[in-house]
């Protein structure tokens, strides 16, 4: 197993997808410090505003960028044909499967979280005691929902990983992800009431606010899951992917 | 050809690959019908048959890569999925662009050979016995296939395995590859190593190979010495058209 999960590591360490997409979602920084400062503008001629927090509002970017760096490290083994020669060199799938899994799992839980961290530390350095609504909590206040979202990132990769698996093509793997984060939520809230509710705080992005106890929004109200309950319902969610993944891995050919 | 300068210490290369009844379906298609053969060390094996006739499938199916329908095939007596450091004991080259254009030759190899808790030393050992020493550090995307062929035959040789199966090996390569491989391969097979080798051309398989299995529709239809079937034909490209009359699939008007 630890000779696979270095040989993981550097597979994802030597092709340029992986910088692409960890650049892709580090665009949030950049787009954090230009939101903060459009605010923070605002800010001076207005007097107190109340804005979102750039590290939830672009959360989307990462979770997005990074679900795909969890797809590629399958699919792209599948256009190639290296998962041939990957298949001849560990050909128990089950390793292969979790290696790539905790790789990917590492790498993405680390770099969300620099990026969510490097976001929000810039937009509350930029905004500097003006009245922006978001920076007037402090970091422990904050943490919660910073945890929760850079988990989020990392459930959703892991997703992307059992679902490259399970669908071996990269363009309907990154679709199911973006279904997943974009498409189902917005359906969820035409069904009719309660349902909608009760569907929407099962949903990937909608456990982020869950888990730290936040409001989900004010359409939907409080979410309806204890913190405890969402974290269970988000792990479940790779977990799922993964298990559908193994199974298609072992039972079609390569 | 010398395959290395100093002879390292003398190690038993005793492999065998057997197969028992292997047949695959694909569908309503038979690729692979009840073959029996076994392929054993100290020379050459040629595997040769027209189109479709299965060779493939039968690599892949001893490799593990896809799963019999029925009966089994064995390497060293045992499923190749259960072994724990395969490519110590089998090397093969299937499809030579089976490799991700995007990584370096080095990287491809080490991320092959760390997989088996092979070093750094040996991936410059074989990137300088298949003469891409030179392109080590340049994208695999950018070789030609003749390139493709050497890089995938060094990944064969990592593991120093006693058993190597190559299909096709000599495609895409120039003259003085084809002779480097000739060459290679028996003196791979002198080592006492135990070589399956498929190929098209009865020219070159004359020259390298000393046993031929022939096969035909999924069916074995011969399995003799190369001295043997020019004894009882012409040259070996008559005996394979006689033998293999009834079993091409895909062959032209004559």
């Amino acid at each position: 197993m630890k000779t696979v999960l270095s040989s993981e590591w550097l597979k994802l360490r030597s092709v340029n997808s992986t910088y692409h997409a960890i650049g892709a979602a580090a665009l949030t920084v950049v787009l954090g410090i230009a939101w903060t400062l459009y605010v923070a503008a605002l800010a001076d001629e207005r007097g107190t505003l109340r804005a979102a927090a750039p590290e939830q509002g672009f959360l989307p970017l990462v979770q997005m960028s990074l679900a795909v760096l969890g797809v590629l490290t399958i699919t792209s083994e599948y256009a190639t044909g290296m998962v041939r020669t990957t298949l001849v060199a560990v050909p128990k799938r089950s390793t292969l499967l979790l290696a790539k899994a905790g790789i990917i799992g590492m790498a993405t839980f680390v770099a969300a979280n620099a990026i969510l961290l490097l976001t929000y530390a810039t937009s509350r350095l930029i905004a500097n005691g003006r009245h922006l609504g978001f920076n007037q909590v402090s970091f422990t206040d904050d943490l919660p929902m910073l945890l929760a979202s850079g988990l989020s990132v990392t459930a959703l990769a892991l997703v992307g990983v059992g679902l490259g698996a399970a669908i071996r093509s990269t363009a309907g793997a990154i679709m199911s992800v973006v279904a997943l984060l974009f498409v189902l939520p917005g359906v969820v809230t035409y069904l009719p009431a309660p349902w909608n509710t009760r569907v929407a705080t099962l949903l990937l992005p909608n456990l982020v606010p869950q888990m730290a106890g936040e409001r989900l929004s004010s359409r939907l109200g409080d979410g309806f899951l204890p913190p405890w309950a969402a974290l269970a319902v988000l792990l479940a969610y790779p977990l799922v992917a993964l298990a559908v993944g193994y199974y298609e891995l072992r039972r079609r050919d390569a | 050809m010398v395959r290395r300068a100093a002879a390292p210490p003398p190690r038993i290369l005793y492999g065998v690959i057997e197969l028992h009844h292997l047949t695959k379906r694909y569908g309503t298609t038979i690729a692979v019908d009840g073959l029996s053969f076994r392929v054993e060390p100290g020379h050459v094996t040629g595997f040769l048959g027209p189109n479709g006739a299965g060779k493939s499938t039968t690599m892949r199916l001893i490799l593990g890569l896809d799963a019999p329908t029925s009966g089994q095939a064995l390497v060293n007596g045992r499923r190749y999925t259960s072994l724990r450091e395969p490519m110590r004991e089998v090397g093969a080259l299937l499809d030579a662009s089976a490799v991700h254009g995007g990584r370096s030759a080095y990287n491809h190899l080490l991320c092959l050979a760390r997989t088996n808790g092979i070093g750094p030393t040996r991936v410059a050992e074989v990137l300088e016995q298949v003469g891409l020493a030179g392109v080590a550090r340049k994208r695999v995307g950018g070789f030609s296939l003749g390139m493709k062929q050497r890089l995938g035959i060094a990944a064969a040789l990592l593991g120093d395995p006693g058993i190597l199966m190559f299909d096709e090996p000599v495609n895409g390569l120039d003259p003085d590859g084809v002779r480097w491989i000739r060459d290679l391969m028996r003196s791979l097979a002198a080592e006492g190593r135990t070589v399956l080798l498929s190929s098209h051309l009865m020219s070159e398989m004359a020259l390298t190979a000393e046993r031929i299995v022939i096969v035909g529709r999924g069916r074995l239809i011969a399995e003799a010495t190369v001295a043997e079937l020019t004894a009882r034909y012409p040259s070996l490209e008559d005996a394979y058209m006689a033998l293999t009359a009834d079993s091409v699939q895909y062959g032209a008007a004559r």
